[in-house]
């Protein structure tokens, strides 16, 4: 019996439009949505005659929408798993009063004169109180066996009470000079452009390097000149909105912190066990299961990395407000699992990328934006982020299904 | 023509890709009679219930069925239709909603309405009515999922019965029953036949077409072999048609001499984990040598996936006997210890237990091999794609490449990725549920040579199969399995298809070879 086997033979590369399309109708989803932001950022700039696109607007914009996207990165793993987390607001909450909390009331005796150590310490103690909230419901979901939903629903209400408690109901200043800077802070244009030299030398170093990984392999080798587009048009970019906003005041310190982690996330959900169990036992629990994956583990530290990032999230919640107060956090659970769904995250398990969901998050903040400018009554932003959100997965189903 | 035919089935062939489900099936079944329905698994008997509960719809298949007079025209998705027709399945998973009472799952769907509201009294007063009529002795007002499997398969009937039945059809209704719910179950179909219902009775157990059925038809390979009145077969002739004579050249052979025993299971007791008073093993005795094919038969439900994931460490729960690798007890906790000790298992169900479906061949092949490829933290991509590759060559999938998603793959390229998966975990022992299952004939070839070379390299691989003649053209033995229990393990040159279909069904193995 004659088998061929054509797994390794290398095809001839196709022409430059006809494998445009082909990778068009392969990542549909992600063309979407980008295309979809896209047009929004068209709309705001024409109803607001350009005003959306001045410096100081896009640099606000990406600074509003970094707090809400450390919360949807670590729910793409949530969700990927076929959980959900709706305690991650009122998490991110409680951590920005405890380190406004300490702020005022601890380091102010304790170190009086160490703005610095204060302010590493706020971090320390912030993060470790998202993490340890992360192991308690993490042990409850996979050990215990209680369905995330209620175990997270309950997290809720403790963590509001907690917040309650630690602020006694008033609102806490933290607003230490260090501290500020995590969220408020600005680098100077020269290491701005810096950073943009640096990631635009590893999108090459990186195109070049998985080109020839596949070539050693044998494995067909997609068109170079798309290729270089791709890699250009992103370093174009990096270098456009490293450009625009030093127009401003430079890049934004938290920007940089969420880029980092989101790299870093990427990195976790491709090419780690860790990563690529997340993905398995939300596709299919049995096969995962049956190949010999610890689910309970991994669940177990896939809430423990949402507590971490929530914890992250608090930190520049509290920084960037200048206070902690009652209402921390209140809703942001539901402003990240829009932006993962948003960025194609499948509420089924499975399916969902950490570029997508801060795609998500960008829209859902460049909605709050140009939708303030425009002086649309809060009301009304409400109606239209639901229906935006509804219609993006409406027309997700529709492609998939006339695809 | 003087008989009244109530259901008259001409020329049914149904197709899918690769395979011929049914071929050419005639059958007539009479009016109020209790028609037995047989044949090995795959023989096409539950392709032809899913043409009549409308699940293939009219046009789906070519030839005509009349029923009640007029040609049967079921649209798509039309199970509403079908049962309204009156042509209704009591499945042997039982489709009822645990938490309603008896009375809210017969009326489910068509609930008696007085002025907008739910009519209760008129509702239980009904289900009483049908219960007493066909004497079903279960309480309208009790809740399912307290019921026994007996109870709750009486209640399908009498949802059925609600809808005006004309014709029941019982797809392998005691398997999950006890011996007095049998025969009380008997009891109730004479009772059905009484009142002029007719009935299409489908099991494995070879006996109870005797007890109750008027005539029995009998499938193989998609064909219909004979309709005969009950009183004109005995057990013999009925497992002599349902194996047949020929034996097709579709297995390669190879000489290989199997070594040493390697693996020895020894009167091997186990519950179900989740129900431990219901039992899945009730002794189980045999041994695999080292290079050997050791076939395990039985029909569904005989015990066969639940012995090898209780070996795997993944389902049922041992209460007694023992497990010897290479001469060691040993104990396994679950899927990742059974690896490390080097027993691999092909899982039965290829999309719901083998694959992650929506993931690319790579990471399907590597899913259950990262420890090899990771350092602390990193996936080492090329070590990981390298390894992928070499597998995937070695079994031949046919793909563009392996970023492809596996579900737009054939059935037969999925198993191999399935099997890749686990070659790559380099196992001592292989244990294969039901390997070829749904996969195209070229597949199925390109299988059973890879099992050949695997047994010729020392790998000792268990495969469990439903066809008979797959058994008999691979294995080196033969074990049969019945009711949880090994029967025997028959050497292959001992080996028939009458005989395993005996010892399979619980017929003395004598009775046959005689």
């Amino acid at each position: 019996m004659a088998v061929s086997t054509n797994v390794n033979a290398p095809k001839p590369s196709t022409g430059l439009s006809a494998e445009l399309g082909k990778r068009f109708r392969s990542n549909i989803q992600t063309y979407t949505i980008i295309l979809a932001l896209i047009a929004i950022w068209i709309l705001f700039a024409v109803l607001t005659n350009g005003a959306f696109f001045t410096a100081q607007n896009v640099s606000n914009l990406f600074r509003q929408m970094t707090v809400t996207s450390f919360l949807a990165i670590g729910m793409v793993f949530v969700i990927v798993t076929g959980n959900i987390d709706l305690s991650v607001g009122k998490l991110a909450g409680f951590v920005s009063v405890v380190a406004a909390y300490f702020q005022a009331n601890v380091w102010y005796q304790m170190i009086p004169d160490q703005p610095l150590i204060a302010a590493i310490l706020s971090v320390i103690i912030g993060v470790g109180v998202g993490v340890l909230f992360g192991v308690l419901q993490g042990y409850i979901i996979a050990f215990l066996n209680v369905p995330a939903f209620i175990v997270t629903l309950g997290g809720m209400f403790v963590l509001n009470g907690l917040i309650l408690l630690v602020t006694q109901g008033k609102t806490i200043p933290a607003n230490q000079p260090y501290f500020s800077e995590i969220a408020q802070g600005y680098l100077p244009p020269i290491a701005g452009w810096i950073i943009a030299a640096i990631v635009v030398v590893f999108l090459f170093w990186n195109m070049f390097r998985s080109r020839q990984s596949r070539a050693r392999h044998g494995f067909e080798l997609s068109n170079l000149g798309l290729e270089l587009i791709v890699t250009i048009f992103f370093s174009l970019l990096v270098i456009g909105y490293v450009y625009w906003v030093n127009q401003y005041r430079g890049v934004q310190t938290p920007v940089l912190l969420l880029a980092i982690t989101a790299m870093i996330m990427a990195y976790i959900s491709n090419n780690t066990r860790f990563g690529r169990y997340a993905y398995a036992i939300g596709g299919n629990r049995e096969a995962a299961r049956l190949s010999g994956i610890n689910i309970r583990r991994s669940i177990f530290l896939i809430f423990i990395l949402m507590g971490l990032l929530s914890g992250i999230a608090g930190i520049v919640l509290a920084s960037y407000v200048g206070y902690g107060t009652t209402a921390a956090g209140q809703g942001y659970e539901l402003d990240a699992i829009a932006s993962a769904i948003l960025g194609g995250t499948s509420t089924l398990g499975g399916v969902g990328t950490v570029f997508g969901a801060l795609i998500g998050s960008l829209i859902m903040s460049s909605l709050t934006t140009g939708l303030q400018m425009l002086n649309v009554a809060p009301a009304w932003q409400y109606l239209v982020k639901g229906g935006v959100l509804v219609l993006a997965v409406y027309a997700d189903v529709y492609f998939k299904k006339n695809r | 023509m003087s008989e009244d035919i109530i259901l008259d089935i001409r020329n049914v062939t149904k197709r899918f890709p690769g395979v011929t489900a049914l071929d050419n099936v005639s059958i007539q079944i009479r009016r109020g009679e209790i028609h037995g329905l047989c044949g090995e698994n795959g023989a096409g008997k539950s392709t032809l219930m899913k043409i009549l509960s409308g699940v293939y719809p009219h046009g789906d298949y070519e030839g005509t069925i009349i029923y009640d007079g007029k040609e049967l025209n079921l649209g798509v998705g039309a199970i509403r239709q079908a049962r309204e027709e009156g042509i209704a399945i009591v499945y042997q998973e039982l489709t009822l909603v645990p938490n309603m009472t008896v009375g809210e799952n017969v009326f489910l769907g068509k609930e008696p309405v007085e002025r907008g509201a739910i009519d209760w009294n008129k509702l239980y007063a009904d289900t009483r009515d049908i219960l007493a009529k066909y004497r079903l002795e279960v309480s309208p007002q009790s809740v399912v999922k307290y019921l026994g499997v007996g109870k709750m398969q009486m209640v399908e009937i009498a949802k059925a019965l609600s809808e005006n039945a004309k014709i029941l059809i019982l797809d392998e209704p005691t398997s999950a029953l006890t011996e007095s719910e049998i025969d009380k179950l008997m009891e109730i179909l004479e009772n059905l036949r009484s009142h002029g219902v007719t009935c299409i009775y489908i099991t494995h157990k070879l006996e109870e077409f005797f007890r109750i059925t008027d005539s029995v038809t009998i499938l193989r390979d998609g064909r219909t072999v004979a309709t005969l009145p009950t009183r004109e077969l005995t057990q013999e002739k009925l497992v002599s048609y349902m194996v047949g004579r020929e034996m097709k050249e579709r297995f390669p052979r190879s000489h290989r001499k199997p070594g040493e025993v390697i693996f020895e299971v020894n009167d091997l007791h186990a519950v179900d984990p989740n129900e431990t008073n219901r039992k899945v093993l009730n002794g189980v005795t045999f041994n695999l040598r080292r290079g050997e094919i050791l076939g395990i038969a039985g029909l569904m439900g005989s015990g066969r996936t639940e012995l090898v994931t209780t070996i795997f460490g993944e389902y049922g729960k041992i209460t007694r006997g023992s497990i010897k690798l290479e001469g060691e007890e040993i104990h396994v906790s679950d899927a990742r210890d059974a690896m490390h000790k080097g027993i691999s298992l092909v899982p039965e169900d290829r999309k719901g237990q083998g694959l992650v479906l929506m993931q690319s061949i790579l990471k399907n092949i590597s899913l259950a091999n990262l420890d090899q490829f990771s350092g602390f933290m990193r996936i080492d991509g090329d070590a990981e794609l390298a390894a992928a590759t070499q597998q995937a060559r070695a079994l031949a999938v046919k793909a563009p490449n392996l970023q492809v998603r596996v579900d737009s793959l054939s059935g037969g390229n999925q198993q191999k990725v399935v099997i890749a998966k686990w070659l790559l975990t380099n196992p001592k022992i292989l244990i294969m549920d039901d390997p070829t299952r749904g996969i195209d004939v070229g597949a199925k070839y390109e299988i059973y040579k890879l099992m050949n070379d695997l047994a010729e390299r020392g790998v000792s691989i268990i495969m469990i199969s439903s066809e008979l003649e797959e058994v008999l053209g691979m294995s080196d033995r033969i074990m049969v399995m019945h009711e949880g229990r090994s029967t025997r393990t028959l050497e292959i040159a001992e080996a028939t298809q009458e005989r395993i279909m005996a010892l399979a069904t619980g017929i003395a193995d004598e009775l046959v070879a005689a």
